[in-house]
């Protein structure tokens, strides 16, 4: 009886998050672009605050409805599909012991279409698919402690329906670097001579996977980010900047994340979060967002969302938001991974420790196993006898013609 | 092990779309059958701030007749736009724009009744364009894709009357 009420609830809350979707506007989609590029550019500077060992990013989002996330042009509510997929993979060289070269590449494409696909799109008349390709190169100083990566950063428009879509640029370049020296780093992307984004960050927490306190009151410290974003504005350029603030409250695994903008627009997003273990593969988050309504009306959007390592399930959480075109009002599931590591240790991304894992110390001994394996290798000629002795069985009998002088030298021995 | 090999597999293959395209339509295939006692002239989908048009059925339907039918992607809720030839109703609310001077006037007459469909004339004179003067209907049309059939009619309060079947 209880398996079946809950079993209930769940086709409810599935139902209600169908029934309750808004449709995604079609001015969302359309910025798409930039939004991805400031994310995987965010993403790649929590890698680097590693910059060695690897890390591993794919995801996919699923949202199995058509009238889930519809799209809202001007003619009216179209049924399909808004889609994520991306991954982002990272890995780097032992130059010597203290240099690690590493190459980075980031790939999201993302948009609308009337089907749901893996790899090839439908392309209906009122699709929209855009993907981005970060890439570079990075250079690690352990003895420093410091990383510098650059790279470029390709947007590429792959299909805009030319009835309800602005004109765009096909394919923009971009490019961008990324500093770092201990828990200080600088980041900018460009294009052609302009800055896109500028953003400084500044870890103060204290994390024990880059050799910081286990605990104490140095992991408290907040981590603080701020990011200068160039906006156009009926062609004057209202820049603005954003600021982060990530809050360590309870032994690195209950954070606060904030978000607020300057000089206009104030508070933006605040999350809090739980993950079960510092190492980050598992979370609980709670979001609330403000949007920003035309006509100047504000409203605040709650949500959260629950992350199992390799599904993440949110209902109007404000990363979504932000993220899958102002999607709200539906569950939105995603499957992916996300996995870093170095030195033998695995860790999610940001992650303040590595995972638990039991490890036996294997210190591989060459001659050990080389002496192991040679017994092992005669174990089957040697036998021991009823008395305990041993006993070589010989597998061959070899005959040798010898002369006489020879024997008796033999058996002087 | 086995099982989880074989759920992957499931949820990988049903990711890759094979399976939605046997479900859902993302086309409309459109038929319109006038069962006014005017000519439709064609039916267009416009924008809700009536700013944009697209037309769908371009070709003249004649009273009692079916349109050809005609595919588009058009799934989902939009405004749908009939054109008549003329119209012989009695609740039939007029648009005009008259530009005299580069002023505008314009002249609103609700006596059609809110939240139904109904038939307009739109008269625009004189404003550098092109001379407007269209009788229409606008209503908003749920299309769930597939094959759609379309009845136009006039009931007898002398309003138009749609069925999307």
């Amino acid at each position: 009886m209880k398996i079946g009420l809950n079993k209930i609830f769940i086709l409810l809350a599935i139902m209600a998050g169908v029934a309750f979707a808004d449709p995604i506007p079609a001015e969302a989609l359309t910025q798409g672009g930039l939004v991805m590029r400031d994310r995987q550019l965010r993403d790649i500077g929590l890698v680097m605050r590693g910059g060695r060992g690897g890390y591993i990013d794919i995801g996919y989002t699923y949202t199995p409805s058509s009238e889930q996330l519809q799209l809202k042009s001007k003619y009216g509510v179209h049924d399909g599909f808004a889609f994520r997929h991306h991954y982002g993979i990272f890995g780097s060289w032992v130059l010597d012991s203290i240099s690690h070269l590493g190459f980075l590449t980031w790939y999201e494409r993302a948009g609308w279409d009337s089907q749901d696909f893996f790899f090839f799109p439908h392309y209906g008349d009122f699709a929209h698919i855009s993907s981005v390709l970060t890439w570079g190169f990075s250079y690690t100083n352990t003895k420093l402690d410091a990383t510098i990566a650059l790279g470029l950063q390709h947007q590429n428009l792959e299909k805009a329906g030319w009835r309800v879509y602005p004109d765009e640029s096909d394919s923009l370049l971009f490019y961008w670097g990324h500093a770092r020296y201990k828990n200080v780093s600088f980041q900018g992307s460009f294009y052609r001579n302009t800055f896109q984004t500028l953003r400084f960050s500044l870890e103060l927490e204290s994390r024990e996977l880059y050799g910081g306190a286990k605990g104490g009151y140095k992991t408290y410290l907040p981590n603080l980010s701020a990011t200068v974003y160039r906006r156009k504005d009926n062609e004057d350029d209202k820049n603005f900047v954003r600021l982060n603030w990530e809050q360590n409250l309870y032994k690195q695994t209950v954070y606060a994340n904030v978000a607020y903008d300057f000089p206009k627009g104030g508070f933006h997003s605040a999350t809090l979060k739980y993950y079960p273990d510092p190492s980050r593969l598992m979370g609980f988050e709670a979001s609330c967002l403000r949007r920003n309504e035309i006509g100047g009306s504000r409203e605040l959007l709650w949500g959260g969302a629950i992350d199992f390592f390799v599904l993440r399930l949110a209902y109007n959480s404000a990363f979504d938001y932000d993220n899958m075109f102002r999607a709200k009002g539906t569950f939105i599931a995603e499957f992916h991974i996300d996995l870093g590591a170095f030195d033998g240790k695995f860790f999610g991304l940001g992650a303040a420790k590595a995972a638990p894992m039991e490890t036996s110390n294997k210190n591989f001994d060459l001659n050990k196993f080389m002496k192991v394996r040679a017994e092992q290798q005669n174990l089957g000629s040697t036998k021991v006898d009823a008395q305990g002795n041993k006993v070589i069985e010989a597998k061959g009998i070899r005959y040798e013609k010898i002369d006489a002088g020879s024997i008796s030298n033999e058996g002087g021995r | 092990m086995k099982y989880l090999r074989l759920f992957l597999c499931l949820v990988t293959l049903s990711l890759t779309a094979c399976m939605s395209h046997v479900f859902i339509d993302t086309t409309t295939r459109l038929q319109v059958e006038n069962k006014t006692d005017v000519t439709i002239l064609g039916l267009d989908i416009i924008s809700e701030d009536g700013t944009s048009v697209q037309s769908w059925i371009r070709d003249a339907i004649e009273p009692g007749e079916k349109s050809k039918v005609v595919e588009e992607d058009w799934v989902g809720t939009f405004k749908v736009r009939v054109r008549f030839e003329k119209w012989n109703g009695k609740s039939l609310a007029s648009i005009g724009k008259l530009c005299v001077y580069s002023s505008v006037s314009r002249v609103y007459n609700t006596l059609a009744k809110q939240g139904e469909p109904n038939v307009f004339e739109k008269e625009v004179k004189g404003c550098g364009e092109e001379d407007v003067h269209m009788i229409y209907s606008e209503t908003t049309l749920d299309f769930e894709g597939g094959s759609q059939y379309l009845v136009v009619s006039q009931d007898e309060d002398g309003n138009v009357a749609f069925k999307l079947k």
